[in-house]
């Protein structure tokens, strides 16, 4: 059961329970809100909010995610009051000589962290804004004032975005979360870097992970329970190709549910892993689903519902204009309306909307996956900036008004102006440029010709508030220009490829040279006047040619099998 | 003066005739009708029957789409598609119909030929000949197949697959015919044939299968017992060539003969040679 009250015009949703009183303060703001260039905003302002809250024997914490954080702790009402109460004080008030310090630990932080599976599909799939930004390094801790700071906790961190859950005995008296007036800020749109779908990009060797986006509400629950049961059936327990099969579903402040699902590989089972998950989801979209899967979901999820379970969740909706639910009842009742029906419909949706990640080279287009875009379509019209140096793919970068263009053989990469999310600028005159669309330029001047002219008329054309200073690189870090390599070392390369080619070609050459010998030594007989003898060498030439060209035959017949 | 050479498998299995009028003639209900009165890896077969059958891409997508879980038409189109080179469309097929009907030997061999026309990796063949053995063990057609998909990946296992399959059948079956097969395209690629381990290997598989006493004249026969009879005279066993080609009568498989050229001058070359032109 969950109480709804207000504390200073802020929402609170309470449950009652025993036990200690546990507490979080919830803002509709993270990583979806930051642009590129200011990565980190959130988490930044997060750690110097708890940062007065040195000790270490309280049980708090704080979270920055993609649409929410959080501070929350479980103690004694006093401790609870004192803890919140502290956090919107430092949010009034941000340390600012703690700025530094706090810059330093994220940076340690995102050094040591581990980019999953979801990051790389969310970028696929949402280029570098909106959900893509996740997958982004906290790239604007560098650039990042305490007037900066600010003006976000200003938008933010008020008193209109903000809602409390409160799990425990009662709400605590004391608590006065005295925070500055401002608006409730909604979730940017939702970007999209994946022009067609169901769609497939090239991931890690030892995985397959898919994603999908569908209306939010128990059938999107219930379906991603049984993706996992079917998957787990087929790839652990009848195939034994994967040891991690799993599937979770995440809600979204638009009304759309995320659905992610992953299985591991052994490097040489990748192919059977995507094999089977390709058929898996097959089955899901043609509503190849088992009545009994369907029951066993909703009875385990209906289980899993508890009293506070999902009071931090329905704060979420809160935030966000979604229906709150406020028993446990209601939310069992909804999952044991669904039938399988339901989940035939969402499994529809969910697969047409699919991006799939493919471990190592395998691909997916054999099994209607189009394949997510990589590079640009067009380039852009302006200078043209040759490579310095051996570049055996003819690099070339472009540079116009409105953006540029790296060109590698028929690869292109384009990035507007207009459309870059950020530009990462190394005082040594590299830029990296990243548009909108998760497409990168990087521009190292001293591979190009005029390589400064690049730098500067990218300096001009990029809006200021999109670059990010990079720290400066070791000076043997910076590329030099490769110098060509001499004849024989290329004449060794060309063989190294093509080894077999190159023997079955020699092979065919002396094969002939021999063929053509024994032709003339009987030639020469015939119609010369050279001896017998000659003959019978001519044709024993001729025939071990004859054979010699057979052998050669057949190794060219097993080089295109392969 | 030689007796007539019938290639048609027509000529031997008379549902291939029955199949392909009724392909021809867009009767479905007839297609149905023979195909699922057949055993398993007959049926198997009869799918080729679509291969060769031009014309029919619209006729049967217009069967699957008033029954989307009719596996019979899957496989035939699956199989007709492939045969027409255009693995990814059949490919398209066949993971429908493969999940809609996933205890369909026909689909399954028909997944494995197109693993290889579309180079899918080692691992996802063998994981659809494992879907394959689990509702059949000893499916030569599907065997066939998935021998040809490591013939040209890795000819240990191709080897090591073929014996075992062999091993493993019962005795006077089809499957035996894997070792043949496998040493025939070896003898094409690489040209190893003339061994004795190859003989006594060939002589070994045959014992289980052409020379067994209960081997029977089941749909798949003729081009069994034409594969052994080929590989008996590449090495140059000719009496037990000769042996095999009177088995055979006046029926004759056009594969794996159609390795080595035209198949109806190939065979009439080599029977010939084996027989001392008797026959």
């Amino acid at each position: 059961m969950i109480n709804r009250s207000e504390i200073g015009g802020i929402p609170v949703l309470h449950t009652p329970t025993t036990g200690p009183l546990h507490a979080g303060l919830v803002f509709r703001v993270g990583q979806v809100d930051e642009p590129l260039a200011r990565r980190g905003v959130t988490h930044l302002i997060e750690h110097l909010a708890l940062h007065s809250f040195g000790a270490a024997d309280h049980h708090y914490n704080a979270a920055t995610g993609a649409e929410f954080t959080w501070f929350h702790m479980r103690g004694t009402e006093a401790e609870v009051v004192a803890f919140l109460n502290g956090v919107c004080a430092a949010l009034r008030n941000l340390p600012e000589q703690r700025l530094a310090a706090e810059k330093e630990i994220l940076r340690t932080e995102g050094n040591s962290r581990d980019t999953g599976p979801g990051e790389a599909l969310a970028l696929w799939r949402h280029g570098a804004e909106s959900y893509g930004s996740v997958a982004y390094p906290e790239w604007g801790l560098a650039d990042l004032t305490i007037d900066d700071l600010r003006s976000w906790t200003a938008r933010y961190f008020n008193r209109q975005n903000a809602a409390l859950w409160i799990a425990g005995a009662g709400v605590p008296a004391g608590l006065d979360l005295d925070l500055p007036d401002g608006d409730r800020q909604p979730v940017p749109p939702v970007s999209s870097a994946l022009p067609v779908r169901p769609a497939w990009f090239p991931g890690g060797a030892d995985l397959v992970a898919w994603d999908t986006v569908v209306p939010r509400g128990a059938p999107a629950l219930v379906f991603a329970g049984v993706l996992e049961r079917v998957l787990f059936r087929s790839l652990r327990q009848e195939g034994g190709l994967s040891y991690t099969v799993r599937a979770d579903v995440s809600a979204r402040a638009d009304g759309t549910a995320v659905i992610t699902a992953l299985a591991d590989s052994l490097p040489e089972k990748q192919g059977a892993v995507l094999g089977a998950f390709v058929d898996v989801l097959a089955a899901m979209r043609l509503g190849v689903i088992d009545e009994a899967d369907v029951a066993a979901v909703v009875k385990n999820r209906a289980d899993e519902i508890t009293g506070a379970g999902s009071l931090p969740g329905e704060v979420f909706n809160l935030l966000t204009g979604q229906r709150v639910r406020t028993t446990a009842e209601e939310i069992q009742a909804e999952l044991r309306a669904v039938g399988r029906d339901d989940v035939v419909a969402v499994a529809a949706v969910a697969v047409a909307e699919g991006l799939l990640m493919t471990p190592g080279r395998t691909r997916a287009d054999w099994a209607g996956y189009a394949e997510a875009p990589a590079g640009s379509d067009a380039a852009v019209d302006g200078r043209v900036h040759a490579a310095l140096g051996y570049r055996p793919d003819g690099a070339t970068l472009t540079v116009a008004a409105d953006g540029v263009t790296l060109t590698r053989g028929d690869d292109l990469a384009t990035v507007r102006f207009d459309s870059c999310a950020a530009v990462l600028a190394w005082p040594d005159g590299a830029r990296r440029l990243i548009g909108h669309d998760g497409i990168q330029v990087h521009a190292e001047p001293t591979l190009f010709a005029d390589g400064p002219a690049v730098t500067a008329a990218i300096d001009t054309a990029v809006d200021p508030g999109a670059r990010v200073t990079m720290p400066a690189r070791e000076p043997e870090s910076i590329p030099v220009p490769q110098r060509r390599p001499g004849l024989l070392t290329r004449v060794r390369w060309a063989y190294i490829r093509n080894r077999r080619l190159t023997w079955a070609v020699l092979n065919g050459l002396g094969a002939v040279a021999l063929g053509v010998f024994g032709c003339y030594a009987i030639g020469s007989v015939l119609f010369g006047d050279e001896t017998w003898n000659v003959l019978g060498g001519g044709f024993f030439a001729v025939l071990i040619s004859a054979a010699w060209l057979g052998s050669v035959r057949r190794r060219f017949r097993e080089l295109m099998r392969d | 003066m030689l007796p007539p050479m019938l290639l048609d498998p027509a000529a031997a299995y008379p549902k291939v005739a029955v199949l392909r009028a009724a392909l021809d003639s867009g009767d479905w209900p007839a297609c149905r009708e023979t195909l699922d009165g057949a055993e398993p890896v007959e049926r198997t077969c009869l799918t080729t029957v679509a291969a060769e059958t031009e014309g029919i891409t619209d006729f049967l997508r217009g069967v699957l789409s008033g029954d989307p879980s009719d596996g019979a038409a899957g496989a035939l189109l699956g199989r007709h598609l492939a045969g027409s080179g255009d693995f990814t469309a059949a490919e398209r097929v066949l993971v429908d119909a493969a999940a809609r009907s996933p205890l369909d030997p026909a689909i399954w061999t028909v997944r494995l030929r197109t693993a290889r026309g579309l180079r899918l990796g080692p691992s996802e063949a063998r994981r659809r000949y494992d879907r394959l053995a689990e509702i059949d063990r000893h499916h030569v057609p599907g065997q066939s197949q998935y021998l040809r998909y490591l013939g040209g990946h890795d000819p240990d296992a191709a080897y090591d697959f073929a014996r075992t399959a062999a091993a493993e059948a019962t005795p006077g079956s089809l499957s035996p015919v894997l070792v043949a097969e496998y040493h025939i395209d070896r003898h094409i690629a690489a040209g190893h044939l003339d061994d004795a381990t190859v003989h006594t290997e060939l002589d070994e598989a045959a014992d289980r299968s052409v020379h067994h006493p209960d081997y029977r004249h089941t749909h798949g026969w003729v081009r069994v017992t034409s594969t052994f009879a080929m590989a008996y005279a590449l090495i140059g066993d000719d009496r037990a060539a000769a042996g095999l080609f009177g088995a055979l009568g006046d029926h004759h498989s056009a594969q794996p003969w159609d390795l080595l050229g035209d198949p109806a001058t190939v065979i009439s070359r080599y029977r010939k040679r084996a027989t001392g032109g008797e026959q």
